[in-house]
């Protein structure tokens, strides 16, 4: 039952992600890019990281590609003519193919001999679990990212609003 | 195989209560208004002149929309077009897996808990969920190729994205308290008392989120006063204007099943879900007899007054109409007595002799139904709200969430938080 609901998870993913690329309006593109997020939700809560699972949900889906989406529509996103769409589908693919399979390759390189150990660690996505790492042992480097974003958020403000300034 | 059994028992039960609250929150809607605005209200439509208040015009609009032309505009996104109706509705129904409708269902010495999927993340399951339903209307706004539609999918967005924020934080002060994600747990905690007297419901601990909470769900399902998505005035009707037949009926339905989804969070986390206030389970199991008595006295001298009251409106209003109607009173006068004689048989069984498996049915029945008479409460709050209050313009609902609520939920979350960790 968990090997089907993985696989059918698994494949419904990379079909989605697929059509996110070769996809001619943008706005259909980012339906099926939260269409595959909601997948990979699906492999989480499978992996037993209900957390994780909800997180992908909640944020990405939900509140991310809400805004992207938002963006593109009010943008009137552009809708290519079929034929550059195929062009520029085929353009990518034989770009990122080649870089995925090398990435692939070097991740299943560099994991050799180590299925056991990560077989051994029982792996929780509980909430409990995933606060005593994040708010117990990695509080500091935690603590330290979040203070890095907010410098970012108040960067990104202060260039949006350089030229209002500046009259 | 149990398990698969009895998850699709608990699928259909909620799947049923649901459903059927939708026409009847329409009746009530249209009833209510009507009340509000010192009319009468949908009174006409009937079958051989049985037209119970109104309530048969629901049937009557569900076998209106379904002969509808199902007009497909020109210049839609076809495959979007189509799929938006679902999708909401689709993920209006998706909240309920979480929510706990009562405590356990014993049979043959078995204890089957009363919630369809007990998740170990369920306040942030009901979260996610009510993040994904701007999809819908996104995309039926956009897909319809309309103006107005489009404005009113862009409103609804921001609108859901603004007081998203707010209930997130009003749930983390609930969560500080029930030390849980599991809603299960939380209706639990909410079972005891506090200080010997009060109940310790989500609202005495934590008013302020309670009611800002409330308020972010009026947003969240998009009713008035936070129904800018649709405002006629300006929008003509918003995101569904382009919508007829089945498919503007599932929009419909779908902001009622949100509505119904709505109440049922209010009372789960803020009102004790299936707990009956002074009344525990152990207590009701102790004295089932005796209640269950009581029960059935008053519903049989419920019935006799329904009786007497339809009994004296036939004999005062005979030949009123010339036509069907006329029989209307006496036909529910004898619906009142057939329910009143199913009573007194029932107490002639002597229900005060009801063993413990009597005893441990009749309290989750009595829970079940407390939960849902706790969820019917809500729905009338959110009709009497709408019926009351005008709708906000937009820089008024923006300055709201922002920043009125935005401020005080992270106030509540952070006295919440040092009051725990001091208490």
């Amino acid at each position: 039952m968990e090997t089907f609901l993985f696989y059918l998870c698994g494949g419904l993913m990379l079909g989605a992600a697929a059509m996110t690329v070769v996809s001619r309006s943008a706005v259909a593109a980012a339906v099926w890019l939260v269409f595959s997020f909601v997948c990979a939700a699906g492999i989480f809560a499978l992996l037993a990281a209900p957390f994780l699972a909800i997180l992908q949900i909640l944020i990405y889906a939900g509140a991310i590609m809400v805004l992207f989406l938002f963006v593109i529509m009010m943008l009137q996103g552009p809708v290519l003519p079929a034929e550059t769409a195929r062009l520029v589908a085929w353009r990518k693919a034989l770009l990122t193919l080649p870089a995925a399979a090398v990435a692939v390759i070097l991740i299943g390189w560099a994991a050799q001999g180590r299925e056991a150990a990560f077989g051994e660690t029982p792996v929780t996505g509980t909430p409990a679990a995933v606060a005593e790492l994040l708010l117990n042992r990695y509080l500091l480097a935690f603590e330290l990212i979040s203070i890095v974003l907010l410098v970012a958020i108040v960067g990104a403000v202060a260039l949006g609003r350089r030229q209002e300034v500046q009259p | 195989m149990d398990l698969v059994l009895t998850t699709f028992l608990k699928m259909a039960f909620m799947l049923a209560v649901i459903l059927g609250l939708v026409p009847v929150l329409i009746w009530a809607e249209r009833k209510g208004s009507a009340y509000i605005q010192d009319r009468t209200g949908p009174n006409r439509a009937g079958i051989a002149g049985i037209r119970l208040a109104g309530l048969i015009h629901p049937i009557a609009d569900v076998l209106k929309l379904l002969f509808k032309e199902d007009v497909r505009p020109a210049g839609v996104h076809r495959v979007m077009y189509a799929l938006a109706p679902f999708l909401v509705f689709f993920i209006a129904l998706l909240t309920y897996a979480v929510i706990p409708f009562g405590d356990y269902l014993e049979v043959g010495g078995r204890r089957i808990p009363l919630v369809v999927a007990d998740l170990d993340v369920g306040i942030l399951y009901v979260l996610a969920i009510a993040s994904l339903g701007t999809y819908g209307i996104v995309m039926g706004g956009w897909a319809s190729n309309n103006k107005y539609t489009f404005l009113g999918a862009v409103r609804s967005t921001s609108q859901m994205i603004s007081y998203e924020i707010s209930m997130g934080l009003a749930l983390m002060g609930l969560l500080l308290v029930s030390e849980s994600l599991r809603l299960t747990d939380v209706v639990a905690g909410q079972g005891q008392l506090l200080w010997g007297f009060l109940p310790r419901w989500g609202v005495v601990i934590q008013p302020l989120g309670a009611i800002l909470f409330m308020t972010a769900a009026f947003a969240e399902t998009n009713r008035n006063p936070f129904d800018l998505p649709e405002g006629e005035s300006e929008l003509v009707s918003g995101y569904h204007l382009e919508y007829s037949s089945m498919k503007f009926a599932l929009f419909f339905m779908a902001e009622y099943t949100n509505l119904v989804v709505a109440s049922a969070l209010i009372a789960t986390l803020y009102f004790g879900g299936w707990n009956i206030p002074w009344l525990p389970r152990a207590v009701i199991e102790a004295r089932a007899g005796g209640l269950l008595s009581l029960l059935l006295a008053a519903h049989v001298a419920i019935c006799a007054l329904a009786a007497a009251l339809f009994l004296r409106r036939a004999s005062r209003e005979r030949g009123r109409f010339g036509d069907g109607r006329d029989r209307e009173p006496g036909l529910m006068a004898g619906v009142s007595i057939l329910l009143g004689l199913a009573g007194l048989a029932a107490l002639a069984l002597r229900p005060w002799e009801i063993g413990p498996a009597g005893a441990s049915l009749l309290a989750t029945v009595l829970q079940v139904g407390a939960f849902v008479g706790k969820v019917v409460f809500f729905c009338w709050f959110f009709i009497w709200v709408r019926w009351t209050l005008p709708r906000f313009r937009y820089d008024q609902l923006m300055h709201l969430g922002w920043k009125v609520m935005l401020p005080l939920a992270l106030a509540n979350l952070v006295v919440t938080a040092v009051v725990v960790a001091l208490v």
